[in-house]
């Protein structure tokens, strides 16, 4: 699991592209249309909205950079050292507090030109306020362009850093150039890291993993080592170095005792005791290596001396009673002694790790977890385990190859997954192997089968018979205590009317859905049964005593055609007109002018009162002649049934032809 | 010999499965994969038979048995109950009990001699898993959890508790149930242990995602491949401590 997503962070593009992914999209994303007639209010908000979107633009992309890069002084140390040796600290820090700055900056502008815009009193001088906000926002910008090409650089060597855990189980491999510390890697993980006969063939930190103990364990490759002082080493070097000063790791310490490496054993010597403040308080070993060429029982004694005080000194450092177990020889080449080395290797580092965590406050909580709870016998009953005899066997024989052909390979052979239907029934144990495939019925008589499997299923069910025959005999019992002896002759007759009544209905009921059941469905008008008649309404008011004239006289009324009936007036005013009707004998004439009519059927708006008649001419003959010649105006229009402009008029809110089929440039709401 | 597996990219195998060492009930899937994983290890000794229970595949939670015999939820149809049946030897009982809690496998864990469970199951269950299964039953619940068959597993051999357990509750419970007892996890931390893995007395199965030093606590408290519980407190402790703190 990584603990630092160096990987994650986006991609930062160069300034000019930064303006231009800013300035296009805020093209996009905010209106363009702009007119001179709009309210000014209208204007300047246009513009405010431009400059304001693209500030907040700039300060979301800003902010996401910063945010992504690690922080030197939050990261672990070995990151925050490693950062520093490969992109120079102060270089990186630079950077990033130049873009924080030009954030800060691009707010700042932004904030400026929407004050002023709010004093823009033109649309031209609105625009030159955006046009000035925008430009002066990309210079800000412009100014970036070598730390947003620094950052380039940085985010792309980070991403293919090696995800280091500093906190995990780690063995740690360094010496000079070319003892094999590769080779040592390739062996134990399957890092694969390039081994070539020549110094520096590893220039950078790499990660294997390896299980040991049912653990994972990370091996990391460092970089040769030469043996100078600290302000002299190279870059490539540094790494090493800060990987050895930061992470908790056992430090295999690997010495090429034939000196093929073109350094001399006293030289790898010295360099161990240059650089011996690194080890302290970590699990170290002196591991020999090259072992194939020169063994080292055939090394000349000083050498061997010198050997023998590096694995003493080593013990020392890393806090082991001092003796042979610092020092261990191995041939990468002849892989002899390869596991040996990673064993010691891994389990002093385990054991030392093991003896901080038990000084920790985290291993009471999970103190439990190494707890076996062995039981006290509680009683003498004897409780062995129930294996079948041919297990182990079987085991055997599995490990020794012979493989049981399973449903898979029949279901690989068979078109695999999907279209292999398997049989359910092969494993079936039955009495005779040729019952397996028989159908069985499920259901027999309306009966489910798997009902009566029961042997004794005939002596239930008597039984369960039984106990409800007792069950109903109790509850007849019961019933017969409720007489009708002692009810009066009235009683009697009413209960006799109540089931008399309830008897009726229901068969009326049944009728009714027995019609409905064979015929359509009739409106409840229809009234199938021809119940709700006049004569049985009547007949049903008349036992409750009311009157049913009334209700008989309507029911017939309603039940009248209306065809050729005219609207009768109420009763009053049919008295009145009647009165009237008797005086002339005749209706009242029919008006002949057809304008006078129309003004009459319109309605008057009410807040100017009508004209007086005749308004506005000389006498009566003017007006008559005028009222003529309105009715022979009128007469054409009348006849041709012609649209005039006193018509209602609905205009055509959207013409279809400017609002269907599609236009060149894209739209079909713009022309 | 614990073995890793998955049903259909789901890690949690005691719900797709039933282990005893008399019979292994597997869910039906779209592929043989996982029941052949089954299949490989154990048919050679015991039935193993491919099943829904009520239609579902969730096998291992519905259902509850031992050698003895085996106990059904009344949801379960009777065609899978006759498949059932017909698929496992005459000397293992079949019964189908009408329980309100009808997920036997989650309120009820057992082996061959001991059974625990939920403190509300009905009482004539209580005596049908005494009689059918041929058990002592203990009434418990583990860590203040009442689902007992989701949060233990346990053979004849030795049992894993989840890891919410304290050391005096696991000394209580390995009383009862008379074998060694060990709270861990499956499936890279999972504390659902009884949903997660199946165990026998000869073989376990888990997910594919259990890690390598739950694996060996596994094989150690089960005391597959000649593995012993106090390996545990003994060899894997450093690895333990490493891993867990």
């Amino acid at each position: 699991m990584p603990l630092y997503s160096f990987k994650t962070i986006q991609i930062v593009p160069t300034s000019k592209d930064f303006i231009d992914i800013v300035l296009s999209r805020t093209q996009r994303q905010t209106p363009t249309v702009v007119h001179n007639g709009w309210a000014i209010n209208r204007i300047r908000q246009f513009y405010m909205r431009k400059v304001k979107f693209t500030a907040t633009n700039w300060h979301e992309k800003l902010t996401k950079i910063l945010e992504d890069f690690p922080k030197v002084d939050d990261v672990h140390p070995f990151y925050a050292d490693l950062l520093n040796v490969l992109y120079d600290r102060d270089h990186y820090k630079l950077a990033l507090g130049q873009l924080h700055m030009a954030r800060s900056l691009i707010d700042k502008v932004a904030q400026d030109y929407v004050r002023l815009l709010k004093y823009g009193d033109s649309l031209y001088r609105c625009k030159e306020l955006k046009r000035a906000a925008m430009g002066r926002m990309c210079t800000v910008m412009k100014k970036q362009g070598p730390s947003l090409a620094y950052l380039e650089q940085v985010r792309q060597h980070m991403s293919r850093l090696p995800s280091i855990d500093p906190n995990t189980r780690t063995l740690l491999v360094c010496g000079y150039p070319n003892v094999g510390k590769s080779s040592f890697m390739n062996k134990v993980t399957r890092a694969d890291v390039d081994v070539q006969p020549y110094a520096f063939t590893t220039k950078s930190l790499f990660v294997g993993h390896m299980d040991h103990r049912y653990l994972r364990w990370q091996v990391i490759d460092t970089p040769g080592l030469l043996d100078r002082p600290l302000e002299e080493r190279n870059t490539i070097e540094m790494q090493s170095i800060t990987a050895l000063a930061h992470l908790r790791a056992a430090v295999l310490y690997i010495v090429d005792i034939s000196e093929q490496c073109g350094f001399t054993i006293a030289q790898q010597a010295a360099l161990f005791h240059a650089i011996k403040p690194l080890f302290a308080n970590k699990p170290l070993l002196v591991v020999v290596n090259k072992t194939d060429v020169v063994a080292l029982d055939a090394l000349a004694p000083e050498d061997r001396a010198v050997l023998d005080e590096m694995a003493a000194e080593a013990a020392r450092a890393s806090g082991a009673p001092a003796g042979e177990g610092a020092l261990l020889q191995m041939s990468t080449l002849r892989e002899e002694g390869v596991m040996a080395v990673k064993q010691a290797a891994c389990d002093q580092l385990l054991a030392s790790r093991v003896e901080q965590k038990l000084q920790g406050k985290r291993i009471q909580d999970v103190a439990h977890r190494m707890h076996v709870a062995v039981p006290a016998p509680r009683d003498g009953m004897a409780r062995p385990p129930v294996i079948p005899p041919g297990v182990a066997a079987a085991r055997a024989r599995r490990d020794a190859g012979d493989k049981r052909r399973t449903e898979k390979d029949v279901q690989e052979e068979q078109g695999g997954a999907g279209v292999y239907s398997a049989d359910l029934r092969k494993g079936y144990q039955l009495k005779s192997d040729e019952w397996k495939y028989d159908i069985l019925p499920e259901i027999i008589d309306g009966h489910n089968v798997l009902d009566f499997v029961d042997a004794d299923i005939e002596a239930r069910l008597e039984a369960l018979e039984r106990e409800e025959d007792a069950l109903a005999a109790a509850a007849a019992l019961e019933a017969e205590e409720m007489e009708e002896d002692h009810l009066t002759p009235e009683q009697l007759a009413t209960l006799e009317e109540i089931r008399a009544r309830k008897g009726a209905i229901v068969k009326a009921h049944r009728m009714k859905k027995a019609v409905a059941n064979n015929q359509a469905v009739l409106p409840r008008r229809a009234d199938a049964e021809r119940t709700a008649t006049t004569r049985n309404m009547k007949s049903a008011l008349e036992r409750m005593g009311l009157d049913a004239g009334a209700a008989v006289a309507r029911a017939r009324s309603r039940s009248q055609s209306r065809v050729g009936r005219k609207r009768a007036r109420s009763a009053a005013a049919s008295a009145g007109a009647s009165a009237a009707m008797d005086v002339d004998g005749q209706p009242p004439k029919k008006r002949v002018h057809s304008s006078k009519s129309r003004s009459m059927s319109r309605g008057r708006s009410l807040s100017m009162a009508a004209p007086a008649e005749g308004k506005g001419l000389k006498d009566a003959a003017q007006r008559n002649r005028a009222v003529k010649m309105g009715d022979r105006a009128q007469r054409r229009m009348g006849k041709a049934a012609r649209r005039g402009e006193g018509d209602r008029h609905i205009p055509d809110l959207k013409p279809k032809h400017l609002f269907s089929g599609k236009r060149g440039i894209g739209k079909t709401d713009r022309r | 010999m614990a073995s890793r597996c998955q049903f259909e990219n789901n890690n949690e195998v005691g719900v797709f499965a039933k282990l005893t060492n008399a019979y292994c009930l597997t869910a039906l899937g779209g592929s043989e994969n996982f029941y052949s994983v089954f299949e490989a290890e154990l048919a050679d000794h015991i039935p193993v038979v491919k099943t829904s229970i009520a239609g579902t595949r969730l096998v291992g939670r519905l259902t509850v048995g031992n050698k003895n015999g085996l106990l059904l939820p009344n949801t379960t149809t009777d065609q899978e109950m006759m498949h059932i049946r017909n698929s496992l030897p005459d000397e293992i009982v079949v019964q189908r009990i009408d329980e309100r809690l009808n997920s036997l496998g989650n309120c009820i864990a057992c082996n061959d001699y001991v059974a625990l469970i939920h403190p509300d199951i009905d009482k004539e269950t209580e005596e049908l898993v005494a009689d059918v299964l041929g058990v002592e039953v203990f009434r418990q619940s583990i860590a203040g959890n009442t689902l007992i068959g989701s949060y233990c597993a346990f053979s004849n051999q030795g049992g894993m508790v989840a890891p919410s357990v304290s050391v005096e509750d696991l000394d209580e419970l390995s009383s009862l149930l008379q074998v060694p007892l060990v709270a861990g996890t499956v499936n890279r931390g999972s504390d659902v242990v009884g949903a997660g893995m199946v165990v026998n007395d000869w073989a376990a199965f888990c997910g594919l995602d259990t890690t390598a030093t739950e694996l060996s606590v596994l094989e150690s408290v089960f005391k597959l491949r000649d593995a012993q519980p106090s390996d545990i407190v003994k060899e894997m402790r450093a690895s333990l401590i490493d891993s867990l703190a």
